[in-house]
């Protein structure tokens, strides 16, 4: 469904030195520095998959985005969604996808976003039957009926990002391209907004594309990780496997007395909980270690957070000389 | 795809008509902002008080200055605050990923509000009419067509001059300084503050066949009856050479534009 090869965008930013004199300077003599935002970027979706697109500020994954969805032209390298390149902006491509982006939006701010809807349903040329189907079902889902009809200025944060998706989702898109869908939204938004995006997948074996910070999402939404960093695909594989590769060990907390534990390697945790990191192999020997000293405690064992995997695998992928961030 | 295009004109109209209402108060007040022709028929009254200016009289002057502010209204366009505010702001990523080109869609919207600009103006133009009726004059039927078709060109020239500048936002910053020189030379040189007569005779020719006259002069002629259908053909077949020079200019600039555009913040 995606295709990207050695895709790599280049900003032209200009350069002013500070003062009143780098501004005279810069007025005959502009100087531009090249920014390689991505770099040689090569990968491939197939239709139905849920990839989670990761990386630091910076990494390229909201570029490589960008071209992905027409709003950007690439500097070389080649991309296509559903057989189509981005760039040539071909409506039918434009009606396969859709892009959401957690802090822009595309509701009419004065207006209620029922009108919105109507709009998109004009803009995408969708019949009446199927649209009201899919309004339907949309507002069902997202609980958005006692809302409809009020202006979008007038809407708390939640209520327009739950109408965003759905204005985003009318057209019933085949790729969706989710960037930082949930910034801004409560822990509650946030959990419907997921649990949909996930049935919305179920339901039409959509392409989901996501980029977030917020490891939750991924942890939810994707089954693959890309990881990028410094325009460049780092890691390639299942958050199982990226798990396997960065995380340090499993991580397992008991409850018990310090006294006993620390000796042990545990360290203090959250309420008074002691928690150590072990690799895969030492664990079954520690438990017996733990339930021998401590019979009756309480003990759990998963795996690492994924902020930490992240943070491992964004530590020891990096090269170790400095290059350009992007804008 | 034009016809695809049109088939959503009339929620286009609706939703237009709607955003109007919302900001109904500015509306009104940017609206009536655009009335300078009638300060400027003020002016003209007194100048031509002891006799006739560049052949025009009271009377010549009443109607031209309400044609003015006819073609003024019916020739409305904002293309070039939104897409100079949708570049640099990275808004017009939202526009670019629907399925209709942004310049088509903001057309759309532009024709939809205009007949609610006629209406604010409706009470004002009567007033001038009865003010002097003796100044107005039945256009015939010939003079209608043409003004039809002139006034749609004129539209079109403002709405693509308008799109060709604010489309320069891909490459500049300063992009709105250059309009402010352009819209300076419209000012002095379409007949919006002054009929192309008081101009000396060579500046008056030349005049004739400019952008500036194809852009809001040609139209108020053929409503005024200042120019004969016969005379005006060939500045109508001006505006239209005018309109294709345009349409390329911003089919190159917007085509350019793209490729250099950043998506900033979207």
């Amino acid at each position: 469904m995606i295709k990207v090869d050695a895709l790599t965008k280049v900003y032209r930013v200009p350069q002013k030195e500070p003062g009143f004199w780098g501004s005279v300077k810069s007025l005959y003599a502009r100087e531009y520095k090249d920014v390689r935002a991505v770099d040689g970027v090569t990968f491939q979706v197939e239709a139905g998959e849920r990839v989670g697109f990761l990386g630091p500020n910076g990494a390229g994954k909201t570029t490589t985005l960008k071209m992905l969805t027409g709003l950007l032209h690439p500097t070389s390298g080649t991309c296509t969604v559903g057989g189509w390149k981005p760039q040539e902006r071909n409506p039918d491509f434009l009606r396969a996808i859709t892009l959401v982006m957690g802090q822009k939006q595309q509701l009419m701010w004065d207006l209620p976003c029922s009108e919105s809807f109507l709009l998109n349903r004009a803009l995408y040329d969708l019949d009446k039957k199927p649209f009201e189907e899919t309004l339907a079902e949309l507002t069902e889902l997202l609980d958005l009926k006692p809302f409809l009809d009020t202006p979008v200025r007038n809407l708390s944060l939640g209520q327009r990002m739950r109408a965003e998706l759905a204005a985003a989702l009318l057209h019933r898109p085949k790729v969706l391209f989710l960037d930082e869908p949930t910034i801004g939204m409560d822990v509650e938004v946030q959990a419907v907004l997921r649990k949909f995006v996930l049935d919305y997948n179920a339901r039409t074996g959509a392409t989901i594309l996501l980029t977030s910070h917020d490891m939750a999402d991924v942890g939810a939404i994707a089954k693959r990780i890309l990881l990028i960093d410094q325009g460049v695909v780092r890691f390639d594989g299942s958050l199982e496997e990226l798990a396997k590769r960065f995380g340090a060990g499993r991580r397992m907390v008991v409850r018990g007395p310090a006294t006993v534990l620390t000796p042990m390697g545990f360290t203090s945790g959250d309420e008074g909980k002691m928690v150590a990191t072990v690799a895969a192999e030492r664990v079954n020997g520690l438990l017996s270690e733990v339930l021998q000293a401590l019979p009756n405690c309480e003990v759990s064992i998963a795996d690492p957070p994924l902020e930490d995997v992240l943070r491992t695998a964004f530590g020891d992928l990096r090269p170790k000389a400095p290059a350009e961030a992007a804008p | 795809m034009i016809l695809a295009h049109l088939r959503t004109f009339p929620t286009l109209f609706r939703i237009s008509v709607a955003s109007l209402v919302a900001y109904r108060a500015e509306m009104v007040i940017w609206i009536l902002s655009t009335t300078l022709p009638l300060v400027m028929l003020a002016l003209w009254n007194a100048v031509t008080a002891d006799g006739p200016v560049a052949g025009f009289d009271q009377n010549g002057m009443t109607r031209y200055f309400v044609c003015t502010l006819i073609v003024r209204q019916l020739t409305g366009a904002w293309i070039l605050w939104e897409l100079n505010y949708d570049i640099r702001s990275g808004a017009l990523s939202q526009k670019l990923l629907k399925p209709i080109h942004p310049l088509w869609y903001a057309a759309l919207t532009m024709v939809g509000a205009m007949p609610f600009r006629m209406l604010v103006q409706t009470p004002l133009l009567l007033a001038v009419v009865l003010w002097r009726p003796e100044a107005w004059r039945t256009p015939s039927l010939a003079e209608v067509s043409l003004f039809v078709v002139s006034v749609a060109l004129a539209w079109l020239l403002s709405y693509l001059s308008q799109a060709f500048f604010g489309s320069l936002a891909f490459f500049m910053d300063r992009s709105m300084g250059l309009w402010s020189v352009w819209f300076a030379l419209w000012m002095l040189f379409s007949g919006y503050i002054a009929p192309l007569g008081v101009f000396p005779a060579w500046t008056a020719t030349a005049l004739k066949w400019s952008p500036f006259n194809a852009l809001l002069g040609v139209p108020v002629q053929i409503l005024g009856g200042f120019t004969t259908p016969h005379d005006a053909v060939p500045l109508v077949l001006a505006q239209l050479a005018w309109v294709v020079v345009a349409w390329v200019l911003v089919a190159f600039t917007w085509r350019r534009g793209l490729q250099s555009y950043g998506a900033v913040g979207a």
